[in-house]
């Protein structure tokens, strides 16, 4: 028990790169978790955090390799050690949660036969004592049913399950350390505090260290001894949580804090008595058997021309079965949605235009940027190639992307750039109304906050009608004019946003606005003087216990 | 899981209800009264008389409508009442079922045999795209595909019975007898399937659970064995499937030439000598058999690959 882990000089590089000055991937990473420490890895999409924490784990893809210095647990040098000893610490001493939970499972097999290979290979378990153990872990990280939680397959899994399952699956072979790369983006913020709960408990109660790769400043703040900021391969800054938060030294770590703050701006509201642009009646939508599981009830929304909608729920809460049926994608089973826009293109079912959530699956991967984008103008207009490559260029002028990407291919582009494109998309068709579907949620605090202003002078110069459809409270506050708010397939609030922010009405509302504290708008500095304050009571991030 | 049984089961009702309805109306729609043709068949060359084909077209229940007689005959059919052969003047059912024993057996070993060939050359290809042994296999089974069964059969008979005479060329009697037929047919399902197994492998083993389960202390291996092999064998269940029903009345070639007794040759048999009932009859077992095959693959599928078609829940 009990084993720090230390990198002292790590470089990592391809190992095909031969010549006097190879590309370094990561250089001269040094960095000590102690037992019991949280210590938190920060950095926008690319700067190496993720490489840092599979170099750990050796685990590096095939044409990257550790070219110098060291890595330590306890007394074993991982740089040094057998593939037998690597295997001993994989997941025994050393273990790892991961960013997509879902994709981590093997879609054949059970949770619990998942959990079983952990606690053969590292506890020794078999049979009916790993079932009884397995199920045990399950109960551990808040399954209501870890008898039926073993026998699920991950696809029945909601992704905050998915992400317990795999805590549990980390924690099986009983950690000193816990790699978690970025574990809870993709969760909304209820789920997140969650899972980091969790962790906090494991962390407290048998001194677990934990790395935390992020790049979402509120969970560092609220629940990290020490912040790590990573930028192109390198540690450029390091310290105590409170500390680096609030007097950060270096402009890159001044940046990432400044994008994690969403100071909401001053926009010119639309006037109340502009035009409904969309109206939505008693929309419903049930999928299934007999039409029995529904995913929408009753929805009733309008839109007005110039206005900014927040659409807030949690993961499951029918948002994007909404925004499907706007663009038309998803017919509602019941109810109407009425389109009244001006102009010529009116008509059209291009008018209302939808940026996808995950920019990486929105384009095919094997056509370039360019025929990815020419492909919308073909059917619907007459234009000669020169004209399309004209609006091409003009799209992605607008939305500010380097025209030399646009031979590239989807996987040779980063995540911002990528929905950068997917916004130029959309932007082609002359669209009036643009629905976001969680059009920020995989990118890093840096890139999030661009795209959103971007979104935000792209409404103002077009006139464009947005709904912004979230999870993520601070994106809705710093977006919105109004904000409504689904549960289960049904709207329980709309409201103002400052309103609604200032004092939600329904119950879910207080939740979701309760949980979002720490919020990144303006509640960092009081959360961190709170947190002061628990530290001296002697308590720590979340209420005490026991 | 049991609404998906009940429809695949009424869809597979559905297509043996269709095929043997087209099946029925075979003598309708070939040139010439049924009645007359089975008279002269019976009677070779003399006049036909008008009162005869009456009495026979009376007896034989054919002045009813269309949708009686046809349902008649699939009761029949169904009952083991498959009528006639006009050649032989003896039950279809007679002779249906003992060809469909020696296809079954046929079709199963080749198949059976492909897969055990397919499976191991499939997972070494698909471990390691584009290594020497990837090449070759892929070279080999890609061949394979151009030496198609009416080419390689004619061969084996001449090398076997001229120059090598260990093996019977003809026949259908004892195991050796097997060996040159099974392995004609197995020869291009072991093309396909290494190539299926070669791509579930390689997409397998490209997934992201595979490094995560290495994370957890597997070895290479074991994360291979558990997590990569079993995945990447999935699409084979579908193909074997596909195979399996399309060789069940596509084994002609391979039968007629080395005169095995199974449904292809009687099938041809039946077609050459305009044998309408054994045609009839072998068509419809060989559709029934065929769409059972594929359900039943379905299910499997959805047994060992629990998101095909799966509840949200």
């Amino acid at each position: 028990m009990s084993a720090r882990l230390v990198l002292a000089d790590l470089d990592v590089r391809h190992a095909t790169d031969g010549g006097p000055n190879p590309r370094r991937l990561l250089s001269g990473v040094s960095l000590a978790v102690e037992p019991g420490e949280f210590v938190a890895l920060v950095g926008s999409s690319g700067s190496g955090k993720t490489l840092t924490a599979m170099s750990c784990l050796r685990l590096l893809p095939p044409n990257l390799e550790i070219a110098g210095g060291s890595i330590r647990l306890g007394d074993l040098d991982l740089t040094r050690a057998t593939e037998a000893e690597l295997n001993k610490v994989r997941g025994g001493r050393l273990g790892m949660l991961f960013q997509q939970p879902k994709r981590m499972f093997n879609p054949n097999r059970t949770i619990g036969s998942h959990l079983k290979e952990p606690l053969r290979l590292h506890a020794g378990l078999r049979g009916a004592k790993a079932r009884a153990r397995a199920v045990e872990l399950l109960e551990e990280v808040g399954f209501a049913d870890p008898l039926r939680g073993i026998r699920s397959h991950p696809h029945q899994l909601s992704g905050g399950m998915a992400q317990r399952a795999m805590t549990a699956l980390a924690l099986a072979g009983q950690p000193d350390m816990l790699l978690a790369d970025e574990p809870t983006s993709a969760l909304d913020r209820v789920l997140e505090r969650q899972v980091l709960q969790l962790l906090d408990r494991e962390r407290r109660e048998r001194g677990l260290g934990i790395l935390y790769i992020t790049h979402n400043l509120a969970t560092v703040a609220a629940y990290a001894d020490r912040v790590l900021v990573m930028n192109a391969g390198s540690i450029v800054e390091a310290g105590p949580a409170g500390e680096l938060l609030t007097r950060p030294a270096t402009d890159y770590a001044r940046d990432l804090l400044a994008a994690a703050q969403l100071a909401p701006v001053s926009r010119r509201r639309p006037a109340s008595t502009e035009r409904e642009v969309l109206v939505m009646d008693k929309v419903g939508k049930h999928f299934g058997p007999k039409r029995a599981r529904s995913a929408l009830e009753n929805v009733s929304l309008t839109l007005r021309r110039g206005e900014i909608l927040g659409v807030l729920g949690q993961s499951g809460s029918g948002k994007s079965t909404l925004a499907k049926a706007i663009v038309g994608l998803e017919a509602p089973s019941t109810g109407t949605i009425t389109r009244r826009l001006d102009g010529a293109a009116a008509h059209l079912p291009t008018a209302v235009q939808l940026v996808f959530q995950e920019p990486h699956s929105a384009f095919d991967p094997r056509l370039t940027l360019r025929a990815s984008l020419a492909a919308p103008l073909r059917p619907h207009r007459s234009l000669t190639p020169a004209q399309r490559d004209e609006r091409i260029a003009t799209a992605i002028k607008e939305v500010e992307l380097d025209a030399g990407l646009l031979d590239r291919r989807p996987g040779q582009c980063s995540g911002g750039q990528l929905q950068r494109a997917t916004i130029a998309r959309a932007l082609l068709l002359e669209p009036q109304v643009l629905i976001c579907d969680e059009a920020t949620s995989a990118l890093d605090a840096l890139t999030q906050r661009t795209i959103l202003n971007l979104l935000l002078r792209l409404q103002r110069e077009h006139h464009l009608s947005l709904i912004v459809v979230s999870h993520d409270m601070d994106v809705v506050r710093y977006m919105c004019d109004r904000v409504a708010v689904l549960l289960a397939g049904r709207v329980v609030e709309v409201a103002e946003t400052r309103d609604f922010f200032a004092a939600p009405q329904h119950p879910h509302s207080q939740a979701l606005v309760g949980a979002s504290i720490p919020c990144r708008a303006d509640g960092l500095w009081t959360m961190l003087d709170a947190r002061t304050h628990a530290a001296r009571a002697g308590l720590r991030g979340e209420a005490p216990e026991g | 899981m049991l609404q998906f049984i009940t429809k695949r089961t009424a869809t597979l009702l559905a297509a043996v209800a269709v095929s043997s309805f087209a099946v029925f109306l075979i003598p309708y729609v070939t040139p010439g009264d049924p009645v007359r043709k089975i008279i002269r068949s019976r009677v070779a060359g003399d006049a036909i008389d008008a009162s005869s084909v009456q009495a026979l077209a009376q007896n034989l229940g054919l002045n009813e409508s269309l949708a009686t007689q046809y349902f008649r005959w699939l009761g029949n059919f169904f009952s083991g009442d498959m009528g006639l052969s006009y050649v032989s003047r003896t039950p279809v059912v007679e002779q249906v079922l003992p060809a469909l024993a020696v296809t079954l057996s046929l079709v199963a070993m080749s198949l059976g045999l492909a897969a055990a060939v397919a499976l191991p050359l499939g997972i070494i290809s698909g471990l390691r795209p584009g290594s020497m042994p990837d090449k070759a296999i892929t070279g080999v089974t890609q061949a394979l595909i151009a030496m198609p069964e009416y080419w390689v059969a004619p061969v084996l008979v001449l090398v076997f019975a001229l120059k090598l005479p260990v093996l019977p060329t003809a026949g259908w009697n004892d195991l050796s007898s097997a060996v040159l037929p099974v392995f004609t047919l197995a020869l291009r399902p072991i093309s396909f399937f290494t190539s299926a197994v070669r791509a579930g492998i390689i997409d397998a083993a490209a997934a992201d659970h595979v490094p995560a389960a290495r994370a957890r202390g597997l070895s290479h291996a074991q994360s291979i064995i558990r997590h990569v092999i079993p995945n990447g064998m999935v699409p084979l269940s579908t193909l074997f499937a596909v195979w399996f029903a399309g060789l069940l009345g596509g084994s002609v070639i391979v039968e007629v030439i080395f005169a095995v007794p199974g449904m292809g040759r009687l099938l041809f048999d039946a077609v050459i000598n305009s044998d309408i009932p054994l045609a009839q009859g072998g068509v419809v077992v060989v559709v029934a058999l065929a769409v059972g095959v594929t359900t039943l693959a379905d299910f499997v599928h959805r047994l060992i690959s629990p998101t095909v078609g799966g509840s949200l829940a």
